[in-house]
């Protein structure tokens, strides 16, 4: 109880206050302006983050994300053009009332739906987490070595097509994390004789690369080859029931947004799925279980508060396998993992045990995040819309520089700018191909820690390589993890071959006449 | 890998817990087996004369030819080259000519070969760029710039 009340205190703190409200109004700034999300982001202002406190740092990259998520959604309703993946479902309600001169209302929407499906999620969180990171405990390195082969197996199917592309980012991500000083030897390992390197790859320089380089690189280029350029509507009426949600609106959507919520956090606690499924998983039950399943697509705020509520409970929700099995679900846990690590911490289950206080500032943090949000968003509303209007020539140049400082402060190394310039080229290419940079991420991530398990299961077991026969509970995980493997191939052969089938119908339909 | 980099840039093994190569050596197998098994799929389509892959792209506007696979274009080459290009000679100039005189030239050339014509504009937004970010990393995070030392 005295750890609650510490951490607690820890989290009102005036400097974490500080960097909580700025961490939320920088996430919803940045969140608003297209191609910018919230992993970027935080890719972006983690070398800040070195110069503060733990936690101070990870509520100002809390606070970011959740800012960010619904930042997206000012693009979204505005320009119908998704500040982030997860809001283009509310760009199809969104922008039919941005073009009724209804797009305040729709934002003001989204913003109490974004708030309320955080605030439930964080409160599951905080309900769950301790206890199942308790059970976890229990589980040794055989089981965290076949639970990360699990998790990587899962990841590898994120952000591509193919399974295959999927698994050769994350063996390309696996390799990139196991350079530098190998665990049990003490001795350099594939550093090319470069001293930089013996530390291993920094993950700023790597994330920032190839979350913001990369992206600001095909961006760029959609902006100057194709010429590509979007307009606000910004169509803002003066009547005030245009502009507000009245508490009959808001309440009468109640148990869309409490589907949606809890849709967002079984879809978040998953690793793998993320905020983009969620939010059109919950859109599409609203539409199937609604009464005006006719408005939907043309400006219902019933269709907003289902995306919006499932979209921002994945953010809480996804902290759960993070905080619990130190497994990241989604790119912005991977990205907090790597904060957590950067100062000084494994998360994981012994994070409850060894950080008890920290932890329980990190759920003020986030439950304290929510309630700024809520005020960031219902003062600052028309301010923030200003930023999808912010000209390419100005944010390009800019994101460029922050993406090279950014990397050179980490260790105030001009070989970091180096390995982002490269992170980004490479970046560039993963996704103009279809190389999952999700898997490459995570995998790198994972690495050391995968290899860890590894080593301490054969030393423990004085190199007998039945050792994994012994635990149940790793050996149901690896036959898991193979039934993933061979499942989605399957599916991804019956998928090809459904296409198929229908390319040919729709050809000989066409040939017919 | 399998043939020159992991075999010369890996510690020997020890003689107890698993070897230092282990790891490395299954993330290249999985890459390799994954790649043969692509290239197969490819060989037996095109062998076969169906489309290689209908699915949907991101960048559909790169495709080029009808094998469906994305095949980036000389423009787009070119876009690269304009971007990468000064971020390398940034990364060499900063070591000689200092943080400000490096960015600030850097920004320029930038934001001309992005199409920029504004000059008051570029100037503006360039200086105020190199001169907010010399501020916070020297007197908000105590951090030297890189290259040689003015101030």
């Amino acid at each position: 109880m005295e750890m609650i009340f510490a951490g607690l205190l820890d989290s009102i703190s005036p400097a974490s206050l500080m960097f909580l409200l700025v961490g939320v109004a920088v996430g919803v700034l940045i969140g608003a302006i297209p191609g910018i999300n919230g992993p970027m982001a935080i890719a972006l202002f983690i070398p800040i983050t070195y110069y503060m406190t733990p936690l101070t740092a990870i509520g100002f990259l809390v606070g970011l994300n959740k800012g960010a998520f619904f930042g997206g959604a000012v693009s979204a309703v505005l320009l119908r053009t998704p500040g982030t993946p997860e809001a283009a479902a509310t760009s199809w309600d969104g922008y039919p009332l941005t073009q009724q001169g209804k797009g305040e209302k729709a934002l003001r929407m989204a913003l109490y739906s974004s708030v309320a499906g955080d605030i439930i999620s964080t409160f599951v969180l905080i309900l769950i987490a301790a206890p199942l990171a308790a059970v976890a405990l229990f589980m040794g390195p055989s089981e965290i070595f076949a639970l990360i082969s699990l998790a990587l197996t899962v990841i590898a199917g994120i952000g591509t097509t193919s399974i295959c592309r999927g698994l050769i980012a994350a063996g390309f991500g696996i390799a990139a994390g196991l350079i530098g000083t190998e665990p049990v030897t003490a001795l350099p390992r594939m550093t090319f004789d470069v001293y930089q390197l013996g530390s291993g790859l920094s993950l700023i320089p790597v994330a920032i690369g190839l979350l913001a380089f990369s992206e600001i690189l095909l961006q760029l280029e959609r902006f100057t080859v194709k010429g590509d350029s979007e307009h606000s509507a910004n169509v803002f009426s003066s009547k005030l029931e245009d502009r507000l949600v009245s508490f009959k609106e808001f309440f009468s959507k109640l148990k869309t947004l409490l589907r949606g919520s809890l849709i967002g956090i079984g879809v978040g606690a998953m690793p793998g799925l993320g905020a983009p499924v969620a939010s059109f998983m919950s859109y599409d039950q609203a539409m199937k279980r609604s009464k005006n399943k006719n408005e939907f697509g043309k400006g219902s705020l019933e269709g907003i508060a289902a995306s919006e509520s499932a979209n921002s409970s994945v953010v809480a929700s996804s902290l759960i396998p993070l905080f619990v099995l130190g497994i990241p679900g989604n790119l912005a846990a991977a990205m907090l993992m790597g904060a957590f690590m950067i100062h000084g911490m494994q998360p994981g289950p012994l994070l409850f045990k060894e950080n008890a206080q920290l932890m329980y500032g990190i759920y003020g943090s986030l439950v304290l995040a929510s309630l700024f949000l809520l005020l960031i968003g219902r003062f600052g509303l028309r301010l923030f819309c200003k930023a999808v209007d912010i000209p390419a020539m100005v944010l390009y140049p800019i994101v460029i520089f922050t993406c090279i400082m950014g990397a050179y402060l980490g260790k105030s190394s001009m070989f970091d700018v180096g390995v982002m310039l490269t992170f980004g080229f490479i970046g560039y290419f993963m996704r103009k191909f279809d190389y999952s940079y999700v898997a490459f991420l995570i995998g790198f991530i994972l690495a050391p820690e995968w290899e860890r398990a590894l080593q301490q299961v054969v030393i423990i077991s004085e190199n007998n390589t039945f050792m994994f026969f012994q635990r149940p509970v790793a050996m149901v995980l690896m036959a898991v993890t193979f039934f993933v493997i061979g499942r989605t191939f399957w599916v991804s052969i019956n998928d090809s071959r459904r296409k198929k089938a229908e390319q040919a119908m729709s050809a000989e339909q066409a040939k017919n006449g | 890998m399998l043939a020159w980099a992991i075999p010369t840039y890996t510690p020997a093994y020890p003689g107890y817990g698993a070897s230092p190569a282990l790891m490395l050596n299954v993330s290249v197998y999985v890459m390799l087996f994954m790649a043969i098994l692509s290239l197969i799929r490819i060989s037996v389509a095109v062998y076969t004369n169906r489309p290689v892959c209908s699915e949907e792209r991101e960048f559909p506007e790169d495709l080029e030819g009808d094998d469906g696979f994305t095949q980036v274009g000389r423009m787009n080459l070119l876009h690269l080259a304009r971007v990468m290009i000064p971020c390398v000679l940034l990364v060499v100039a900063i070591e000689y000519i200092g943080y400000a005189l490096a960015s600030f030239a850097f920004l320029m050339i930038l934001q001309y070969l992005i199409g920029s014509r504004k000059w008051l504009q570029s100037t503006i937004l360039s200086s105020v760029l190199v001169a907010v970010l010399y501020i916070v990393m020297r007197y908000g995070f105590g951090v030297p710039v890189p290259g040689p030392q003015v101030f």
